[in-house]
């Protein structure tokens, strides 16, 4: 029952936090799956778009990004302390690398900038796939 | 009330609050690893965050390490926030986590926040681009591990806070976390 319960706020939390990786309104930007919605990015996941890894990877476009943003639920479940099994790496990448953080927690917002980075320039924002199940995210590039 | 009854009641209370004490320290024996000490400096003006609805406008520095301000944040919510940022720039962090579930806790002493880099698109392979983060108390030291658990690299934690000036070349597969006696206390992923 409070397994249950404990679920239920998290994914309340997760419903809450989702805009918080939404980048402003007048902002130029990137989201994935779109700008109000969850998707599921797990090994098989693509954009097609030429992102460094060729699935289980999504970016956005080449460009001058201020930051990259994601909330993450707690699918496909989170436990005592809100880490779930599926590990993604969030940041910007270029032609000659790939960058970024890892993250496993659900109901987690964050967001970094690229000279974070160490990244300068013309970036994809990129939210990849690391290990784990599918993680039901939301990503967010404000440029 | 029969002798019976008082004892069923006892038994109840005596029940419901090891369930409480099971739950408010997550089955945790010890506290230890679920506090921070540090809890910075006096609040300044946090800027540059972009972020819609997530009204942070202050925090409090925990640390300055090699050119790197480490932050300790907050939601108007309550929601904790933790953000690392350039130290010549006190006050605009360029990252920030906000997690819901709260940090530290006692199964999740450490919020690593290094920066991780990968040049080979054919093998998720990814090595250090940076080394820091943030620890509770109790944590000695944060250990970066090679693929086959050797540690590639071992950071001691300081007020709260551990980052490395320079960082070792090669693959980075987990993070653990010690404590003064060298015990693994943590390990993800």
């Amino acid at each position: 029952m409070t397994r249950i319960l404990i679920f239920v706020i998290a994914c309340a939390c997760a419903v809450a936090v989702v805009a918080l990786a939404q980048p402003a309104p007048a902002s130029a930007g990137w989201c994935w799956p779109t700008c109000s919605a969850y998707g599921y990015l797990g090994p098989g996941t693509s954009t097609n778009t030429g992102c460094w890894y060729s699935s289980g990877e999504v970016c956005g476009y080449y460009g001058n990004w201020f930051n990259v943003g994601i909330s993450k639920t707690c699918y496909p479940g989170c436990d005592w302390n809100f880490n779930t099994t599926g590990v993604v790496l969030y940041g910007f990448e270029n032609h000659d690398r790939i960058r970024g953080r890892y993250t496993a927690k659900g109901a987690e917002t964050v967001y970094v900038r690229p000279y974070e980075l160490g990244m300068s320039g013309t970036l994809r924002a990129q939210v990849t796939w690391y290990g784990g199940p599918a993680s039901q995210l939301n990503a967010a590039g404000i440029g | 009330m029969s002798g019976k009854r008082k004892a069923a009641v006892l038994l109840v209370v005596a029940a419901l609050a090891i369930v409480a004490a099971v739950l408010v320290t997550r089955g945790r024996a010890s506290q230890d690893g679920a506090r921070m000490s540090n809890r910075g400096g006096p609040a300044i003006a946090i800027r540059g965050l972009r972020m819609k609805l997530a009204p942070i406008s202050s925090g409090h520095l925990l640390a300055v390490r090699h050119g790197r301000a480490l932050y300790r944040m907050q939601l108007a919510d309550g929601t904790p926030c933790f953000g690392a940022g350039r130290a010549a720039d006190l006050g605009t962090p360029g990252s920030v986590v906000c997690g819901h579930g709260g940090f530290p806790s006692g199964g999740d002493p450490v919020l690593d926040i290094s920066v991780y880099e990968g040049t080979r698109r054919d093998v998720r392979e990814l090595s250090l681009f940076r080394a820091e983060g943030f620890a509770a108390d109790g944590v000695a030291a944060v250990h970066f591990l090679r693929p086959n658990g050797d540690v590639a690299l071992s950071i001691p934690v300081s007020g709260n806070v551990y980052s490395a000036s320079n960082v070792p070349h090669g693959p980075i597969a987990g993070v653990s976390a010690v404590d003064k006696d060298g015990k693994r206390m943590w390990r993800s992923p």
